[in-house]
């Protein structure tokens, strides 16, 4: 290689045998590797069948955004940042030593000149990069040590060999610099920055030396890739394949869909075996990086509840990796298998799952799309539909669900009594001759606080001319508690009798008072041949005021924030409309919450946690309002009758009756048409 | 172990009723009809036995045809067999007709017990357990919140106004159970499913060797002679509190013997 072209030698004092060695055990590596993931892929294949592979140009577009375009890994700043730095060190690094294959042992020559100075550059400051990323990485887990981010000995051993591999890296390419570049005075040397400086205090060292030290680190790096490349698949450092893939991978139903099971033909119902879950569910573990977001977010676990959504995707994985004999012989826990303990109940404690208010904050916070809730409402399907094991103060709600079509025990004959005295037409009445359906809801229909808000918008509905008329004591519970705790028979029954009741009149337009009702009408009652118009209330007020057909004209004096809805917000997209019509309100001074709109946290309701006592650490509802006194602001807005109980409750439970109070915005908006009285505008 | 637990069909209790002015009885058509949601309370007392000691719970229920549907609640929730005794001719039968049906088609098998609830939740007479008893010619345990079956006896915790009595009997005997005895269960779906298939055995008022005119309305000695609204009930006391609540509350729990 003549001397005064700008490039390297490469294998600089590697003999031809040790190239050699260096591919058998690279082959060696390849084969461990290829064996931990076939190892893998053969428990996922345990799972049930799902379809992830339509739409595939969506499914491309969101592995690149998720995946190398860190759509939400980079959200988060510090840990999107460090995992940027390591991410793009290492693949920088990975194509770069291929580059180096390709020359070297294929004879494409191509690293000299020009190229050879950025391509020296680029893997250097990269790799300095990745060593600041692994360096944030260590300071996080071992310095930080923030709650969700519990360390096992493995993070230790990862982050052990990324560090190790950088540094021995450049420790390689510092002592061959010492050795030939810096002692010929090529000029081009400081284009490795890394290596120029590592080289500087070794130049001093006698050849014989270096090329010895050289010979020792450059083993001991190749060895350390290598074990790094065979230990992939066994470790965490699986996600570095599965984590993007789990983006092609990721659900395109609406969100806030459960899976409606076929009851009658079904052998088993949820899922308490892995045989349950579908292949995706195993695969979602695997794709888990173990980077505590969710368990950041989770309510529940926020408040000292036993849940932790991590844990959930975690204790499958090791479910299944530490029963993989048995589980890849065909057995099985229903069949009593002494070596499988419970998934349910053992594996993973069903408080855990008693404890999740599905308020998806876990979901929307995962960079890799792992689809958390839809696991734990089928693992409550099982605990529900097969072993009837639940909360025992849901088995009341259950029978009132089924026989009063309310969870409470109030007739359903009385539906429409909030309506009394308003002159609002049934569906019967109007034959179906009318624009919209007002879906009420059972806590719109029967709570005496939410009957209040109801009552307001009915006459703002009225006021603005809208065309419009209600079921009555035709209508029935959507089945939203009961399918999210998990009796989705009681579910399944509610719906189809709803579904047939609105086909009936030839329903097409739908406006809810309740999120839980809306969500469960658009997005799941198409499953039984229910397919309408739906919106929430709060979309239809903000059209009215737009097209000026009802004008807030007089000044509220308050100051409000705005408490999202999970299943109007998350689960539906909705931000936009109930701060519209908050804005439109003359007076009002709107502060938001640090936890809002996709980051809102759940007032503890969701889920039917609504009608479970709640009996561990402190209240969800409380920790709520905690967040809305601290903007200082004296009246929440809610816009979902569930909210509004639970956070009306969360006030007095604080004892701040007297400085806070909660208003539905509708309430606030009647206010402000000067229709206070109408509305009720008091919060007690 | 074999348990024998009585069941009836009744109009939904929580459902506001009606009564036909024409008989002076409850409206039994075009209504919601349930499991006495007072029989799950026996229901789940027999499965806890079966389950302690083994055996076989059966359903018996009286009724017609669509009894049945109730009777599968019963089976949902884990019995494993149905008797019914349904006739056109045991229409209109009062307690004492229905309990000589239920007594002859529980002669015809070999019960160790047979519980029913307290009361029906229609008719709240309260007599048929007693007449089942007299009937079989068995002891009778009433008002158990609490049963044990051991050594030939079932031993009971007999609720009373004020505490309760430890009564004991030979076996067979006819228990009647209280809604303080246990917290029934909830059907689980595979129940629901396996109760659909569940054999549910109809004997006839022939069958049972009884002639038409010892049932039904033929057979009745009860008449129901007239219907009166309740007594309103009383507002209750209201008690204020001039530093001397505490006092108020406690003579007044004491007077009732709550304390």
């Amino acid at each position: 290689m003549p001397g005064s072209e700008i490039s390297r030698e490469i294998y600089w004092n590697v003999t031809a045998f040790s190239v050699v060695l260096m591919y058998l055990l690279a082959g060696a590596t390849i084969a461990v590797f290829t064996y931990g993931f076939y190892r893998r892929y053969r428990l996922w294949r345990l799972g049930k069948p799902a379809n992830r592979l339509d739409h595939v140009m969506q499914r491309v577009a969101a592995f690149i955004a998720y995946g190398p375009g860190h759509g939400r890994t980079a959200r988060d700043l510090y840990p999107g940042l460090m995992h940027l730095l390591i991410f793009s060190g290492f693949v920088t690094l990975f194509i770069g030593t291929l580059m180096i294959m390709v020359q070297a042992d294929f004879d494409v020559q191509f690293l000299h000149g020009q190229f050879y100075l950025f391509y020296s550059l680029f893997l250097d400051v990269f790799g300095f990069l990745a060593i600041v990323g692994v360096l944030m990485a260590l300071f996080q887990r071992y310095v930080v040590k923030p709650e969700y981010l519990y360390a096992m000995y493995y993070d230790g051993i990862v982050l052990g060999l990324l560090l190790a591999n950088l540094v021995t890296g450049f420790g390689v390419e510092g002592l061959r610099m010492a050795a030939t570049e810096l002692r010929q005075g090529v000029a081009w040397a400081a284009w490795s920055p890394v290596g120029y400086v590592v080289a500087q205090p070794l130049v001093a060292l006698d050849p014989g030396a270096l090329q010895a030290l050289h010979t020792g680190f450059w083993w001991l790096h190749l060895l350390l890739a290598l074990a790094f490349i065979a230990y992939m698949p066994y470790s965490k450092m699986l996600h570095s394949f599965t984590s993007p893939l789990n983006t092609f991978l990721r659900s395109f139903e609406p969100k806030g869909q459960l899976s409606t099971p076929d009851l009658e033909t079904a052998e088993t119902f949820g899922a308490g075996r892995i045989r349950d879950f579908t292949w995706k569910d195993l695969f979602d573990g695997d794709a888990c990086t173990e980077c505590g977001r969710c368990t950041a977010v989770c309510p529940a676990r926020s408040t000292g509840k036993l849940l932790d959504p991590k844990l959930i995707v975690l204790d499958l994985r090791n479910y299944i990796t530490r029963h993989e004999r048995g589980l890849l012989a065909g057995r099985d826990v229903a069949a009593g298998d002494p070596a499988l303990p419970a998934l349910v109940g053992e594996a993973i404690p069903e408080q855990m799952l008693w404890d999740c208010t599905t308020c998806r904050a876990c979901m929307q916070a995962c960079p890799v799309l792992i689809e958390h809730v839809p696991k734990i409402v089928n693992m409550r399907r099982y605990l529900v539909l097969e072993e009837s094991r639940f909360p025992r103060e849901v088995q009341g709600v259950f029978n009132n669900l089924e026989n009063r079509f309310n969870p409470w025990q109030l007739p359903h004959q009385q539906r429409a009594a909030w309506a009394e005295g308003l002159d609002i037409p049934t569906m019967a009445e109007t034959k179906g001759q009318v624009e919209y359906l007002l879906w009420v809801g059972c806590f719109g229909a029967f709570d005496d606080r939410n009957k209040r808000v109801t009552r307001a918008l009915a006459k703002i509905l009225k006021e603005a001319g809208v065309s419009f008329a209600i079921l009555g004591s035709e209508e029935k519970c959507t089945g939203d508690p009961a399918r999210r705790i998990g009796n989705e028979y009681l579910y399944q029954m509610l719906a189809q009798e709803n579904v047939e009741t609105l086909n009936g009149y030839g329903v097409r337009k739908i406006v809810t008072q309740c999120p839980h009702c809306f969500n469960t009408i658009r997005n799941e009652y198409p499953d039984f041949g229910g397919r309408y118009e739906v919106i929430h209330h709060t979309q239809l007020l903000a059209e009215l005021i737009a097209q000026g057909r009802i004008k807030p004209t007089k000044p509220v004096d308050e100051h409000i924030t705005f408490h999202d809805p999970c299943y109007l917000g998350r689960y539906n997209d909705e931000y936009d409309a109930p701060r519209y019509i908050l804005k439109s309100i003359p007076g009002l001074r709107l502060s938001e919450m640090a936890a809002s709109r996709e980051k809102s946290f759940c007032c503890g309701a969701g889920g039917g946690r609504m009608f479970m006592e709640e009996k561990q650490g402190a209240r969800v509802n409380q920790t709520r309002v905690g967040m809305a006194q601290a903007t200082g602001a004296d009246v929440i807005a809610a816009a979902c009758p569930f909210c509004t109980v639970m956070l009306e409750d969360g006030i007095t439970g604080k004892g701040l009756s007297e400085q806070m109070r909660l208003r539905d915005c509708v309430e606030l908006l009647a206010e402000s048409l000067g229709e206070a009285q109408a509305g009720g505008s008091g919060a007690g | 172990m074999n348990v024998y637990v009585c069941v009836k069909q009744v109009p939904d209790p929580n459902a506001p009723g009606k009564m036909d002015p024409a008989t002076n009885r409850l409206v039994r058509e075009g209504v919601e009809l349930v499991m006495d949601p007072w029989d799950e309370y026996g229901v789940e007392a027999g499965l806890q036995l079966v389950e302690q000691h083994g055996g076989v719970l059966t359903v018996i229920s009286m009724g017609p045809e669509r009894a049945k549907e109730a009777m599968r609640k019963a089976l949902a929730m884990g019995a494993e067999r149905g008797v019914l005794v349904s006739d056109p001719a045991l229409a209109g039968s009062d307690a004492l007709a229905t309990a000589r049906a239920l007594a002859e088609a529980i002669k015809r098998e070999s019960p160790d017990i047979v519980i029913c609830g307290t009361e029906s939740s229609d008719g709240s007479t309260g007599l048929m357990p007693g007449m089942l008893a007299e009937l079989l010619g068995w002891p009778q345990l009433t008002f158990a919140k609490k049963l044990a079956v051991g050594d030939g006896k079932a031993t009971i915790h007999r609720q009373t106004e004020v505490g309760f009595q430890i009564v004991e009997a030979p076996l067979p005997v006819v228990v009647t159970v209280t809604g303080g005895i246990n917290e029934p269960r909830y059907p689980s779906l595979k129940g629901i499913m396996t109760a659909k298939r569940k054999e549910i055995v109809e004997l006839s008022v022939g069958a049972l060797g009884l002639s038409a005119d010892q049932v039904g309305a033929a057979g009745a000695k009860e008449q129901v002679l007239d219907l009166a609204k309740p007594e309103e009930r009383q507002s209750g006391t209201i008690a204020s509190d001039e530093g001397d609540g505490g006092v108020k509350i406690a003579d007044f729990l004491q007077q009732r013997r709550f304390i």
